[in-house]
């Protein structure tokens, strides 16, 4: 049984009188246990399947579905989704002064607890947990003093983002070039957080533009996005393929 | 517009003819005092200020009984209060722009002066209930205190206090005005020494009308503001901030930043007007005003001025009204968060940037509660 099944999807964005269409019929399945890269050029639509599958607002599927965990995400809200166990590492993580990064993780994992019915983590060891994960991926505990992601330098952010991914466990993992803007150190920190989280029972889609990422972490499947539509899909050696040629010779 | 007028005439308190206070500019220059008020009671400048609060039931309230606030810390080392002036303490009294706020010194004939020598060790702490007599509060060269001021009185109260700033000496002021009230004004006038430095932290909730006049004055060179505000206004109360921040003299440095949530039917006005005077070179001045509105019907007034008499000045002034940003409510609930908690924690978040100081621990919840009743309301 896959954990995630994208069947034909079609997606626009924009307000209703002017919808732009960007997922054309795109299809992908991920397996339990599997990491799949997703790859392609600029503009064809990687944020726009992350964007659709986390429910964010101002994209609208007009066409295919969406199956996590055996629950079709059409109708759920973004939270609902992230409490059914997908999460979004973003391209851009939003900055938001005045909610301290600590409380913001708080309130994170105690909705996903009261949401599954499960129980909300003692106040101590949390902040323990949190100060213990921060440190993993080299991010000084007074980050979590700190505004969410306020002035985070492009790195901080990226890195926070795999913090959160240690701390929430979620089913799926979407990481949308959270490899951009790291330096060489940051990187392997970042893709030894990924293949900490990773275990047989969760998923992991990466969307990438360098293929240096994928020697860090090693994808099952590697998939190219085009227009719309997965257009290719191989294993790691594809992805050495388009850092030699390009995209150009499956366009 | 019928022309306003004064309850009763005014006459100028004992301690003006002692020689220690100056008297304000236009009656040192020779003008009468019933005409210079009347006068800048009716002006454009002040009927400006007025514009969205009727001054009538304030000035009536000018000769109401007042009392005496409660102090605590008025007896350590350094503070003397008295009915009379320090020797060589200098307040501003202007008549055009706060009219209501010298008659009402003027009416109270007796005053609290409140002057600081040295530095204190703990707080001076005033606790107002109802309308208090005037209060004078100077501080000497060099001499550090802090100053709190919580307010209460759910009728229609007036607060009236100036404050006096000798060069190098620091006021860290916070004030807690959350009570419900039906006509809350609260004047306040301070005048900032050569070098020295004042921190006004201001916490507000809304009340029938709850009325902030605030009239900073940097005449010293090199002298320092900075005013932290933060304040909810919901369910049908109001708010009035009316702050005007004169830079007199050069190198002074200003910073406000005046946060505002107005939900359901509450009401809101912000003025926030600078004036940096000829000669003010090297000013830095900054103004931020922020609304957020919440749920329906908020009404949101903000007017940021800007009078600028020198080139030499940097200056950084906005105002914007706006709802919570959709990207970090996504982002809230792209981790689980659910929609009314993440508009929680957004609209505690923007409070917070402006709930700092010693008071904003006991303002933060009763702020944050304000919020809370109209959505569940
Ligand atoms: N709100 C919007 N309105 C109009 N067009 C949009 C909007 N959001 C995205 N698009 C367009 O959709 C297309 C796909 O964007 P998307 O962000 O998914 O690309 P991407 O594959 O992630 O690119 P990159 O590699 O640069 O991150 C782009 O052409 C983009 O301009
Ligand atoms: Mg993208």
């Amino acid at each position: 049984m896959s954990l995630l099944e994208v069947t034909n999807l079609h997606a626009t964005v924009g307000a209703q009188d002017q919808q732009k269409a960007i997922l054309k019929g795109l299809n992908i399945s991920v397996n339990p246990g599997e990491v799949h890269a997703i790859m392609g050029p600029n503009g064809s639509g990687k944020s726009t399947l992350a964007n659709v599958l986390s429910g964010r607002p101002g994209y609208t599927v007009t066409d295919g579905s969406m199956i996590l965990a055996n629950t079709n995400l059409a109708d759920m809200e973004p939270h609902e989704r992230a409490q059914l166990g997908l999460f979004l590492a973003f391209q851009y993580p939003v900055e938001i002064p005045g909610v301290s990064n600590m409380e913001f993780l708080k309130a994170s994992v105690d909705s996903l607890a009261r949401a599954r019915g499960e129980e909300q983590p003692n106040t101590a060891a949390f902040i323990k947990k949190v100060r213990i994960l921060a440190a993993s991926v080299d991010l000084d505990p007074q980050f979590l003093k700190r505004g969410v992601n306020e002035g985070f330098s492009g790195g901080e952010k990226k890195r926070n983002e795999i913090m959160q991914l240690l701390l929430l466990e979620p089913k799926l993992a979407i990481l949308d070039e959270t490899d951009s803007g790291l330096d060489i150190d940051a990187l392997q920190v970042v893709a030894e957080g990924v293949n900490r989280y990773k275990n047989s029972n969760n998923g992991v889609v990466l969307i990438t533009h360098y293929q240096r990422l994928l020697d860090y972490i090693i994808p099952d499947f590697v998939h190219v996005l085009a227009d719309g539509k997965i257009i290719q899909s191989g294993d790691k050696s594809l992805a050495l393929e388009l850092e030699d040629k390009g995209y150009a010779w499956l366009t | 517009m019928a022309d306003l007028s004064l309850p009763q005439a005014v006459t100028l308190p004992n301690y003006f003819s002692q020689d220690r206070l100056a008297l304000p500019a236009q009656i040192l220059n020779g003008e009468d005092m019933p005409s210079a008020l009347t006068a800048a009671l009716n002006s454009t400048l002040h009927r400006e200020r007025w514009k969205y609060s009727k001054t009538a039931p304030v000035l009536e309230g000018l000769i109401r009984t007042m009392n005496l606030p409660t102090i605590i810390g008025g007896e350590q080392a350094g503070v003397q209060i008295s009915q009379a002036p320090e020797q060589n303490v200098r307040f501003s009294f202007d008549l055009s722009q706060a009219p209501e706020a010298f008659a009402r010194l003027c009416y109270a004939q007796e005053a609290l002066f409140i002057h600081i020598e040295q530095t204190l060790k703990s707080p001076l702490e005033i606790h107002h209930a109802g309308s208090t007599v005037p209060i004078l509060i100077s501080l000497g060269t060099n001499a550090e205190a802090t100053l709190l001021e919580h307010f209460a009185g759910n009728l229609q109260p007036q607060n009236t206090l100036w404050i006096s700033l000798a060069e190098r000496s620091h006021l860290k002021h916070s004030r807690n005005s959350l009570e419900a009230a039906e006509l809350h004004w609260q004047y306040l006038c301070v005048d900032i020494g050569k070098n020295a430095d004042y921190l006004l932290n201001n916490h507000a909730a809304g009340a029938g009308l709850r009325r902030q006049d605030i009239h900073i004055r940097l005449s010293g060179q090199g002298a320092n503001a900075e005013l932290i505000s933060a304040a909810v206004i919901s369910g049908k109360l109001a708010l009035d901030q009316q702050i005007t921040l004169e830079h007199l003299v050069a190198n002074g440095k200003s910073k406000q930043v005046v946060h505002n949530i107005v939900a359901d039917g509450g009401k809101c006005t912000f003025n926030g007007r600078i004036h940096i005077h000829e000669g003010a070179n090297g000013t830095d001045a900054t103004l931020a005003n922020k609304n957020l509105g919440l749920g329906k019907n908020a009404t949101i007034n903000t007017k940021p001025e800007l009078e600028i008499y020198t080139d030499d000045v940097t200056c950084a002034h906005g105002a914007t009204i706006g709802q919570l940003s959709d990207q970090e409510l996504f982002y809230l609930s792209s981790r689980g968060i659910s929609p009314e908690a993440a508009q929680a924690l957004l609209s505690e978040g923007f409070l917070r940037q402006c709930t700092q100081g010693p008071l904003a621990e006991a303002a933060l919840p009763i702020l944050i509660n304000a919020i809370k009743q109209e959505h569940d309301a």
